[in-house]
């Protein structure tokens, strides 16, 4: 009795002394990265998200850094939430971080994962992304403001192609927002290339693309009708904005860092020095030219107040659901059953 | 491009990409979607040229080492190469291993000169034509697909479409492909995906195998020897000419069609051959013309997969989007302009689809001799290594044990489907396919505000859906077995 009393007043608060200090030692020590930094892209690999921390990884290692590699793992599926989940739940020691885009705003707005911006410890954004409202080249809109116009008088027909729950559909929903009465019907078209294809072949009337999108699909038959920046994107000063055209919608597109809640602030520091300092590189502003980013950096209060913002803006929107879908699910379910029987009766005859 | 595939040092990359490409994809559970992933950061080094030609020689061999799998363990080791088990096992059980390599090797050159002919001459019209197909005619098309599933292998009818609905049923947990909504996941955040294709496939296939063999008692294990030669004689293609020519044609077109890709276009070839083959009653039990339009259609669904990448920037395949992602690391503008702009790259991909194609059937001939050995690798050893590759494989897809233990789970199921005599290729495809199909439907009716009257009104889907139905009811009169509907 004594010695149990003895072992949990002494020796275990002890050992956790010692513990503490052991860890806080190593820490202080700049023991860390003591092995390699593991970077989660929750999509697939060659995909925008996973070419872009490509890009950082190649360039710390280029120039030398960090003393361990930087080493990408792809957990891709559900919108980036499979992946996002995985880091919120790592050991924080800063050897495992996340990086997403908008989509973590979205995709807890949207109601696919009860988690977002609040359970991470944010690291930086870098980088920004324009994006950019575009029909078919045979569309007869020629503005932004005209198209509008039709989709208030005649809510709920311009059919506008999108990625439902992710960022791209928000640009969408900011737009509607931007004109009192505007209405599309929303359809899931999925990523950029398949948008692309179903406006060109006059399936959908329009969609959005990110600036680099829109380059890369500019001359295969398509126009754009405004940006949805604050100001006019650079890569393409002649195209106006939407709040030009008396729209008042806004979106863009950030990349961020995020570490899992509770990684020790100083490790956090050394990954916003990391970040920066492969900002500065060579070979990152020209990827960074190349993919129409701005070679935005913010760490520290602002970008605290960037995701306060950006959550903030998402309080005012209401999403309509979609067109009600059969319920496929039990359809097949009573195919199988079907089947089965079938198979059944099969079975004893034979 | 003639000056480019010169170059010793260009050969020597097709030569390595093609040689690591067959290796992966004769493992089970190993992708060429992997090996692409995996290799993109060591292209950043290289000249963008090179790392385009060592990107794609894999691609082309990944699809090709699929066959050798396929034929000798009955283990599909890519999912293009399901319908390649149907007969290449049967072929090598019977004592002609090197003929059903051979087969396929010399279906598998084929199908990849057609393919890049049309990559070579007809990519930007075909593009052009691919993007007309709506959600409707995609769904369309799957349906079509999914009604042909009642004639796979040698299974009835019944036992073909509950297989192919077992697999529809399997694919429904996760996110909803259209409205992205969660369903069937239990509350748990590691089935929002729902259950991924690589351990699905080799769950069913490889794992489930094993089981079946090692569980057998009466030592009725399906053993592959013989000694014959890879080498088919000419007559045999002059033969098999239309079902050569049609069989890459369906696989191109189709490896266009984003997302639907290599294990359509083998299935469509297969069901097309079968029903135009003058002795149907032999595939699934050894057909040459069924291994033949199997690998002649998914080697060109690659030829296929590249065209709407080049002329576009639309990639037609999983691989074809890591592709796209290693033109934007290196620089590169996909889309239209890229002709205009890099003539170099495209035509640096176009020309390693011809030379990889060449490479891959000199390397598989060549080596025909001793790939066919593999089979009489003793079980003990083989078994083992196999199951090694496969957990590897399924782990390291996404890093998450839940993977394999999916793989496992449908080792158990296939292994019992296999007693039950249901076709496990009609399940793994009806897995596949479904999304496609939903997605489609669903990205149709929000698009037309619920109305499924386009699925009619529109020429090729309507044209699509009745030749699924004329296949189901010309298919009741010959046989004038149970019937059922069709799924939908």
């Amino acid at each position: 009795m004594y010695l149990t009393k003895l072992k949990r007043m002494v020796f275990i608060p002890l050992a956790q002394l010692i513990f503490i200090k052991l860890v806080f030692f190593c820490s202080l020590q700049g023991d860390y990265p003591s092995k390699p930094i593991t970077v989660i892209v929750p999509f697939a690999a060659g995909g925008g998200s996973d070419v872009f921390v490509r890009i950082f990884q190649n360039a710390i290692r280029k120039n030398n850094l960090c003393p361990q590699p930087i080493v990408i793992k792809n957990i891709a599926g559900a919108g980036g939430t499979i992946g996002s989940r995985s880091a919120k739940n790592a050991t924080p020691d800063g050897h495992t971080i996340l990086c997403l885009h908008d989509g973590i705003y979205t995709a807890q707005h949207y109601g696919n994962a009860d988690w977002g911006p609040n359970n991470f410890e944010p690291i930086a954004a870098t980088g920004r992304s324009g994006v950019v409202v575009a029909v078919g080249e045979d569309s007869p809109y020629s503005s932004l403001n005209e198209l509008m116009e039709e989709a208030k008088d005649r809510p709920y027909q311009l059919v506008y192609g999108t990625n439902l729950g992710a960022p791209n559909h928000y640009s969408a929903l900011f737009l509607q927002n931007g004109k009192s009465g505007a209405k599309f019907r929303f359809t899931q078209t999925g990523g950029g290339a398949k948008r692309l294809a179903q406006l060109k072949g006059g399936h959908i009337d329009l969609t959005g693309f990110s600036v680099a999108e829109y380059q890369q699909f500019k001359d295969a038959g398509i126009k754009a009708l405004a940006s949805l920046g604050e100001e006019r994107e650079s890569s393409f000063p002649n195209l106006t904005t939407a709040l030009e055209q008396e729209v008042r919608a806004t979106h863009d597109l950030m990349q961020f860092w995020w570490a899992p809640q509770n990684t020790p602030p100083e490790r956090i520091a050394y990954l916003q020095n990391l970040l920066a300092e492969a900002m500065a590189t060579r070979e990152i502003k020209e990827s960074f030219q190349n993919l129409h980013m701005d070679p935005v950096l913010q760490v520290g209060q602002d970008l605290l107040k960037t995701i306060a913002d950006r959550s903030q803006k998402l309080q005012g929107i209401t999403i309509d659901k979609p067109t009600a879908l059969p319920p496929l699910e039990w359809i097949i379910l009573g195919i199988t059953v079907i089947c089965f029987v079938f198979v059944l009766r099969e079975s004893k005859s034979a | 491009m003639i000056d480019l595939f010169t170059t010793p040092g260009i050969l020597w990359l097709v030569f390595l990409g093609t040689t690591l490409g067959i290796t992966v994809g004769a493992i089970p559970g190993l992708t060429g979607t992997m090996l692409i992933a995996l290799s993109l950061p060591l292209t950043f080094s290289m000249e963008p040229v090179s790392g385009l030609v060592l990107l794609v020689a894999m691609y082309v061999g990944a699809v090709s080492g699929g066959l050798i799998s396929a034929t000798l363990l009955r283990m599909p080791g890519t999912p293009a190469a399901i319908m390649t088990t149907l007969d290449g096992f049967p072929m090598a059980t019977s004592g002609q291993p090197g003929r059903a390599l051979g087969l396929g090797v010399g279906a598998s050159l084929i199908g990849g000169m057609v393919s890049w002919f049309a990559l070579w001459q007809l990519a930007e019209p075909m593009a052009d034509l691919s993007t007309k197909l709506g959600p409707f005619e995609l769904f369309s098309l799957v349906i079509l697909a999914l009604a042909m599933l009642a004639g796979i292998g040698d299974s009835t009818r019944a036992r073909g479409l509950l297989a192919g609905s077992l697999g529809v049923l399997v694919a429904m947990p996760g996110m909803h492909p259209a409205s992205g909504e969660l369903r069937w996941t239990f509350g748990l955040t590691f089935m929002n995906e729902g259950f991924r294709l690589i351990p699905v496939l080799i769950g069913m296939f490889a794992i489930g195998k094993i089981l079946q063999d090692v569980t057998s008692k009466d030592g009725k294990i399906e053993e592959v020897s013989g000694n014959d030669s890879a080498w088919i004689s000419f007559s045999v293609w002059i033969a098999n000419t239309f079902n050569l020519i049609r069989s890459s044609l369906i696989g191109t077109f189709i490896g266009i069609l984003p997302g639907i890709g290599a294990n359509i276009g083998s299935l469509a070839a297969y069901m097309a051959a079968k029903r135009g083959s003058k002795t149907p009653e032999k595939f699934g039990n050894g057909s040459e013309e069924g291994i033949i339009a199997s690998e002649a259609a998914n080697n060109a669904t690659v030829g296929g997969a590249l065209i709407p990448l080049i002329s576009l920037g639309i990639p037609g395949s999983v691989i074809g989007a890591v592709l796209l992602g290693a033109l934007i690391v290196h620089g590169l503008q996909p889309g239209p302009l890229l002709f205009r702009q890099n003539p170099e790259a495209v035509h640096a991909i176009i020309g390693t689809v011809l030379v990889a194609n060449v490479m891959m059937f000199l390397i598989m001939i060549g080596c025909a001799k001793w790939i066919a050995k593999l089979s009489s690798i003793p079980k003990k050893i083989l078994f083992p290594l196999v199951t090694g590759c496969c957990i590897w494989g399924a782990y390291a897809l996404n890093g998450m044990w839940f993977d394999v233990l999916v793989m496992l789970i449908f080792g158990i199921i296939g292994w019992q489907m296999e007693k039950a005599r249901l076709p496990l290729a009609a399940f793994v495809i009806g897995f596949v396919l479904a999304p496609i199909a939903e997605e489609n439907l669903c990205a149709g009716l929000m698009a037309s505000g619920g109305s499924y009257l386009p699925l009619l009104t529109r020429p090729i889907s309507l044209c699509l859906l009745s030749t699924s139905v004329i296949l189901i009811i010309w298919k009741r009169k010959r046989k004038e077995s149970n019937t059922d509907q069709p799924q939908s």
